[in-house]
């Protein structure tokens, strides 16, 4: 039983973390219809930003937040405005491509910078506390109630704020949104900038919990990719739900299998992907636009 | 049909050009200057494919560094090798393998068909040397190596490849030996379910058996694992006296987060690899006290030979020439190419056969440990040494006659540090 | 008047195809030209002609007393060309992106690794390696059956996720399948190199598929594939089975990546799941196509021999930074050069060069 719900709580903090990584890549997908292959390396940069300014200033990640929220917000608009606006109406293997290559670019540039030595940053509250049996490490439930925090804002914007309106009109339809005034452009790069600052903030909040190295990248990509089929593309509590149940499928399958458990787990994620893609492609909330209406 | 015709020409040029070119060998990273020297002294070629760029790019440098104090040495210091009466200078071509199995082939393939070298050196990392030893072999050119430990490279019956460096099997040996006279009496094991750590684990199993501890639970993950969270709570049920784990440093740190997180507190913890790396230290801080970790070779360990004097005389040489303290896998690189150096001398001949000879009858001391090869090419007479981090410094605990340090046991639980 | 002609053709046609929905109707012209270029009877066939002329030279260049350097070379090129024809069949001119091709890559390794190591029943290891190098291929195509009827359902960049993660799972079978792959041990394969043989026989597979793709370009079934890539329900109403078409294409590409695997583990000697299951060579498969031309017969053979000197020549002497420029070469190329080196150059032939290799392309 202490067992039990040992594995859940820890599912339960993995997928937090799981849901507010994958938010970014979820948006981006669902308004512009561009799968960002290099989503993992703003990760991987978000927490060597985090490391960085632990080492210099002593700032701990979660405060150093509020520095890297904005510098990798600029990051994502500019980004978007230079290179994806240009292929954003191509067909998708081209938008596959180029992110494919800043993901390459990116995870060398940082290779060459830093070498390919592990960093971690070392908080002082790593421990843990024990509540009714149960074992909660500190950091990570921080960052599950950061997540929670995080993903109520973003989704707030998203439905309140007028901003957040033309992203939404942008993403269910291009053209009608433009012919209202909507500078498809600048919403464009304003969603990738949100993005990209919340992905590198998942980065951050990530770095006291395990090495921090340049290609720690691309197996994030591919769980974002996996979350999001599992929950719906661009939609907060899709990406909370699928998340979680990535989240506590790995660790299920970690503890009660014995011996490859954790290989399992990997494995699983992967399985999910193509079953979910094969028998339900809307993604088990139906947020998925129907394969048909593609933008080509 | 008629422009077809006049065409043609242009086709062909287009096609031969393209067959030209894809049939032209690779040019090499830095060109040997075999022309300056050959007519006045005496020259042995060596020849080694390293990673420059790639995944291994961090390694390889401290494997091309290690291969370079001895080069530096030999030629300016010690006045080449000796051979008979005669003294040969020596020649090293290095080229980067890229981290790249196909790459490493070709490399391998030039090394020995083109450059002509005498003998080879290994490559960075137990799968490279897979590739590479396996043409070393077919072309009956002795290997020479100090990067890959992994057993299934001695299992070929391959007559050509020598490693200097402990087997991976024997990784563990001198940990557990040290925790189960300290009353250690329960093991549990995680390995990464990559060639080297499952060799290691294999090992580990093996000692535990031979040391009287019982083996609780094993665990494998995958490469680039990122959560070691389900390993560690089932561990903990377990309640072991010692953890082993590891595969790679990025593990060394996860498993200490993990083990502090959900308050997992084995009386010693030892990490395959990244407790030898003062990185560890440096980046994960005073959580990885009393972490153990085996080590192939420390600079204070008390091994000395002729060459290079005692380790840490080796280190100060190393520092001198290339600005920064030797890894293990820098002083494994040496002590691979002073292990051929001292065959070669033994054998007073730069003959394949005799230094293939020579090797397998080597017994000797030198400022890594002694080196004396098995059937299989293994140096099985060197023990591993292990290191327990200890006010964060990085301390030799066994063996006995190289550590200076006293074990520290058990390690308290994290809610007492 | 060449073969080539053809494909520059269709490739511009393909561009704006995928491009925009806009130019529907401005399409049929194209189309009918081009179909006038395939029935021309004598044009389509100079590719080949010289094909087959340029594959008697490779057959006649081991004799002029080459080192066996040359010969390794020479197949690890033959090796790329083979992997870049084979995904450009089911990514070019399908239009079916597999970003986890190198799935049959590893099957067929895997294949070959387990028959010849794991089997009493071969007669020798070196028969077994003939006995096992066609299995290898069956294997990656029974494979690719199974997977593509689910998966080749899947339009766009779902179908290249779902390979995607076919790919990552089955590399991760591989490390748990211990008692049968080895885990991630691996298998040590017997080490009986022969540069000679290796190459004769990657040159015949290569010139192989090289020529079915020559053939499948201008056949029925080519012209029903590129219907299937333009418009794929179009091509459903017109009556072709998109199902049988889809999947013969994309069992014709994994046979030949599984026979390239179950060769290339033999050649290295080893095979790990981190070897064979390697991204990069998926990666390297798309970028040669890409920079070719894809959908082209001749273009991904011509990208696979320009990338192999690029790394070679160039990035090696980049130290460290080529894999950096690898990336913004990528990039560049899909910004500057979406259409691959053939159909740029017979888009636009303004250069001298650029004019006569133009020339040569479009043929008359």
């Amino acid at each position: 039983m202490d067992q039990l719900l040992q594995a859940l709580v820890s599912g339960l903090l993995l997928g937090g973390f799981y849901a507010v990584m994958v938010l970014g890549f979820s948006v981006i997908w669902g308004v512009m219809g561009v799968i960002n292959l290099a989503h993992g390396e703003f990760l991987m940069i978000g927490a060597y930003l985090a490391w960085g300014m632990f080492r210099l200033f002593g700032l701990d990640p979660f405060a150093s937040l509020v520095l890297i929220l904005p510098l990798m917000f600029l990051v994502g608009y500019l980004l978007q405005i230079v290179l994806i606006n240009r292929v954003v109406e191509r067909p998708h293997l081209m938008t596959l491509l180029v992110t494919f290559g800043v993901s390459i670019a990116l995870a060398n540039l940082f290779k060459i910078l830093f070498e390919s030595d592990p960093r971690n940053v070392a908080v002082s509250y790593n421990g843990s506390v024990e509540l009714a049996g149960i074992t909660f490490p500190i950091v990570k439930t921080i960052i599950f109630v950061a997540a929670l925090l995080i993903m109520l804002c973003l989704h707030l914007f998203l439905q309140r704020s007028r901003l957040g309106k033309s992203i939404r009109a942008a993403a269910q339809n291009k053209n009608a949104a433009r012919i209202v005034g909507v500078d498809i452009n600048r919403v464009y790069a304003i969603t990738a900038g949100i993005c990209i600052a919340v992905t590198a903030a998942a980065g951050a909040m990530l770095s006291p919990t395990q090495a921090i190295f340049p290609f720690m990248g691309p197996p994030f990509t591919l769980k974002a990719v996996t979350i999001t089929a599992l929950g719906g593309l661009g939609r907060i509590p899709g990406a909370l739900m699928g998340g979680i149940i990535l989240g506590i499928a790995e660790i299920f399958v970690a503890t009660y299998v014995p011996g490859i458990g954790t290989n399992l787990g990997v494995a699983t994620s992967f399985v999910l992907l193509v079953l979910i893609l094969v028998v339900r492609p809307q993604g088990l909330l139906g947020g998925l636009r129907p394969l048909d209406a593609e933008a080509e | 049909m008629q422009k077809l015709l006049l065409r043609l020409p242009y086709l062909l040029i287009a096609t031969l050009v393209v067959a030209a070119c894809s049939l032209a060998p690779p040019a090499p990273v830095d060109e040997p200057n075999t022309a300056a020297a050959a007519d006045t002294e005496k020259i042995i070629y060596l020849g080694a494919a390293v990673s420059e760029t790639g995944k291994f790019s961090r390694e390889g440098k401290d494997t091309r560094q290690g291969y370079g104090v001895w080069l530096d040495w030999v030629n300016n210091e010690y006045g080449g090798i000796k051979v008979g009466d005669e003294r040969y200078k020596v020649e090293l071509i290095m080229y980067d393998d890229e981290g790249d199995p196909d790459t490493a082939a070709r490399l391998v393939e030039k090394l020995i068909n083109e450059d002509r070298v005498d003998f080879l050196l290994g490559p960075y990392s137990s799968f490279l040397t897979q590739s590479a030893s396996a043409i070393a072999e077919k072309y009956d050119k002795i290997m020479i190596e100090g990067n890959g430990a992994a057993e299934p490279l001695f299992e070929r019956g391959f007559q050509n490849l020598f490693a200097v460096l402990t087997p991976a099997v024997n990784y563990t040996r001198s940990a557990l030996q040290l925790l189960s006279a300290q009353g250690a009496r329960t093991v549990v094991i995680a390995y990464e379910d990559t060639a080297f750590p499952t060799s290691v684990a294999d090992g580990a199993q093996r000692w535990a058996e031979e040391y009287g501890l019982e083996v609780l639970g094993i665990e494998t993950y995958p490469v680039n694992v990122a959560d070691v969270s389900g390993i560690m709570s089932k561990f903990k049920e377990l309640e072991p006296d010692i953890f082993i784990g590891g595969g790679h440093f990025n593990d060394a740190v996860l498993f200490i987060r993990a083990a502090k997180e959900l308050d997992f507190n084995p009386k010693a913890m030892v990490i395959t690899v990244g407790p030898s790396n003062p990185k560890l230290i440096e980046e994960v801080g005073a959580d990885s006290e009393y972490v153990i970790g085996p080590t192939q070779w420390e600079a204070s360990m008390s091994y000395a030979d002729e060459y290079f004097g005692t380790a840490a005389e080796y280190a100060a040489r190393y520092e001198n020439l290339w600005g920064e303290p030797p890894t293990y896998q820098a002083a494994e690189s040496t002590a691979t190419a002073l292990a051929l150096h001292i065959a070669i001398e033994q054998a007073a001949s730069i003959d394949t056969d005799a230094v293939r000879t020579s090797l397998r009858n080597l017994d000797v001391v030198t400022f890594y440990g002694p080196i004396n090869f098995d059937e299989k090419g293994r140096n099985a007479a060197k023990p591993m040494g292990a290191i327990q981090i200890q006010n964060g410094e990085i301390l030799v605990v066994a063996p006995t006659n190289a550590a200076v340090s006293e074990l520290n046991y058990p390690a308290p639980a994290w809610k007492d540090r | 008047m060449g073969a080539q002609g053809e494909q520059t053709e269709t490739k511009i046609e393909g561009k704006e195809e995928n491009g925009a929905s806009s130019a529907e109707p401005a399409r049929e012209p194209h189309r009918s030209r081009l179909r006038q270029r395939l029935t021309r009877p004598f044009g389509s066939w100079t590719g080949l002609t010289l094909w087959l002329l340029l594959l008697l030279l490779l057959a006649a260049y081991p004799y002029t007393g080459v080192s066996s350097l040359a010969l390794l070379v020479g197949s690890q090129i033959f090796v790329l060309v083979t992997l870049a024809s084979n995904w450009n069949l089911i990514g070019g001119l399908t239009g079916y992106v597999d970003f986890g091709h190198a799935v049959f890559f590893g099957i067929g390794a895997y294949v070959m690794g387990i028959l010849v190591t794991r089997t009493p029943l071969l007669i020798s290891p070196e028969w077994g390696f003939w006995q096992a190098l066609p299995v290898s291929g069956v294997a990656a195509a029974i494979f690719a059956l199974l997977i593509g009827l689910p998966t080749l359902r899947l339009k766009g960049p779902y179908f290249s996720i779902a390979m995607l993660g076919t790919f990552m799972a089955m590399r991760e079978i591989a490390r748990v399948l211990r008692p049968i792959t080895g885990g991630g041990i691996g298998l040590n394969l017997p080490p009986i190199l022969n540069r000679l043989g290796d190459y004769y026989l990657m040159l015949a597979v290569m010139g192989l598929v090289v020529a079915l793709i020559w053939w499948i370009r201008r056949s029925e079934f080519g012209q029903s594939l590129i219907a299937i890539r333009e418009d794929e329900v179009g091509a459903e109403m017109r009556g072709i089975n998109t199902t049988l078409h889809k999947i013969v294409a994309f069992m014709i590409a994994a046979f030949f990546t599984g026979i390239v695997g179950g060769f290339w583990a033999w050649q290295n000697t080893f095979i790990d799941p981190d070897v064979v299951f390697i991204e990069t060579r998926t990666v390297e498969m798309v970028m040669m196509s890409m920079l070719g031309g894809l959908g082209t017969v001749w273009g991904p053979p011509l990208g696979a021999v320009v990338i192999y000197f690029l790394q070679d020549l160039v990035w090696a002497n980049l130290f460290g930074v080529h894999l950096l420029a690898l990336g913004l070469l990528l990039v560049v190329m899909v910004l500057f050069l979406p259409e691959g080196i053939l159909g740029t150059l017979g888009d636009r032939s303004s250069t001298s060069l650029g004019r006569l290799l133009g020339r040569v392309g479009k043929g008359s």
